[in-house]
């Protein structure tokens, strides 16, 4: 029988919430640089 | 006999056209976290950290393919001398740089639980370390020369130089001794993944290279009007 798998959970969050906060913020400026050049 | 013209697109609409490209990819972030949660299994020995995978491959695509894009629009244009090339070089360089802060933070955040480390310095880690460099370095050197030709043409060396080292960096787990996974989707034999890993992985690089051509659009429609608006019409 294979052993429970390592509770590794928190690691998996802050990856997840660190790609969006990058790829997010990314769009949100071309979205302000969009703006300002109107 | 004159080539013949091609129609250059407004800006107002590529902006609005990427912003709308990478909304529509944002929604596929979603699909992704949510596939990712509860339809691909959790790996036996590396737990739930093992589906930061589904994020940091698909960003590390997206990375390798503007760059090397960068590359080839580069070497491109210091054939034809085209500033739309160059243009869409910076534009996929910057947007390059956005998805390798991508790869290399959430590279550490898998690498901390499962390797008990957040960084080694082996060959797969540093080479992709010095390319994420290098294309810092291209945008640092295209906001300092001012004269539009000279920015074209340094840039372009660079770009083509970042691009070299590409292939180095995918071969690189087989070239040396190194602690980073080999490839297990684009590598001769057969993918080596349980078919719901692998539509979940194939779902995350259709949305992570949405997301790229959205942001590319964007940044080059943004490039164009401030072309537009510093040189008149001529500039597109």
């Amino acid at each position: 029988m294979l052993p429970e798998p390592p509770h590794n959970g928190g690691y998996l969050v802050a990856a997840y919430i660190v790609a969006t906060i990058i790829l997010l913020g990314y769009w949100l400026r071309l979205l302000r640089l969009a703006r300002r050049s109107r | 006999m004159s080539a013949p013209e091609i129609p250059t697109l407004r800006p107002e609409r590529l902006i609005r056209r990427g912003l709308w490209l990478s909304g529509v990819g944002f929604l596929g972030l979603i699909l992704v976290y949510v596939l990712a949660l509860t339809y691909a299994p959790v790996e036996a020995r590396q737990g739930l950290a093992q589906k930061i995978f589904y994020v940091h491959v698909p960003a590390a695509w997206s990375t390798l393919l503007a760059f090397s894009l960068v590359g080839i629009a580069s070497a491109t244009y210091l054939w034809l001398e085209d500033r739309r090339l160059d243009r869409f070089a910076a534009a996929s360089a910057e947007v390059g740089v956005v998805f390798g802060g991508v790869m290399l933070t959430t590279g550490p955040i898998w690498a901390k639980p499962i390797w008990g480390t957040w960084w080694t310095w082996d060959a797969r880690l540093t080479l992709t370390l010095f390319l994420f460099f290098l294309f810092v370095g291209y945008l640092a050197l295209r906001a300092a020369v001012q004269d539009p030709e000279e920015r074209a043409r340094f840039s372009a060396v660079v770009g083509i130089l970042g691009m070299l080292l590409v292939p180095f960096i995918h071969l690189s787990v087989y070239l040396f001794r190194t602690l980073h996974p080999q490839p297990i989707v684009l590598k001769p034999s057969a993918p080596s993944l349980p078919p719901e890993m692998l539509r979940t992985l194939l779902v995350s690089t259709l949305v992570f290279t949405v997301l790229y051509l959205g942001f590319v659009t964007a940044r080059y429609g943004l490039a164009l009007e401030q072309e537009l608006r510093e040189q008149g019409p001529d500039a597109a």
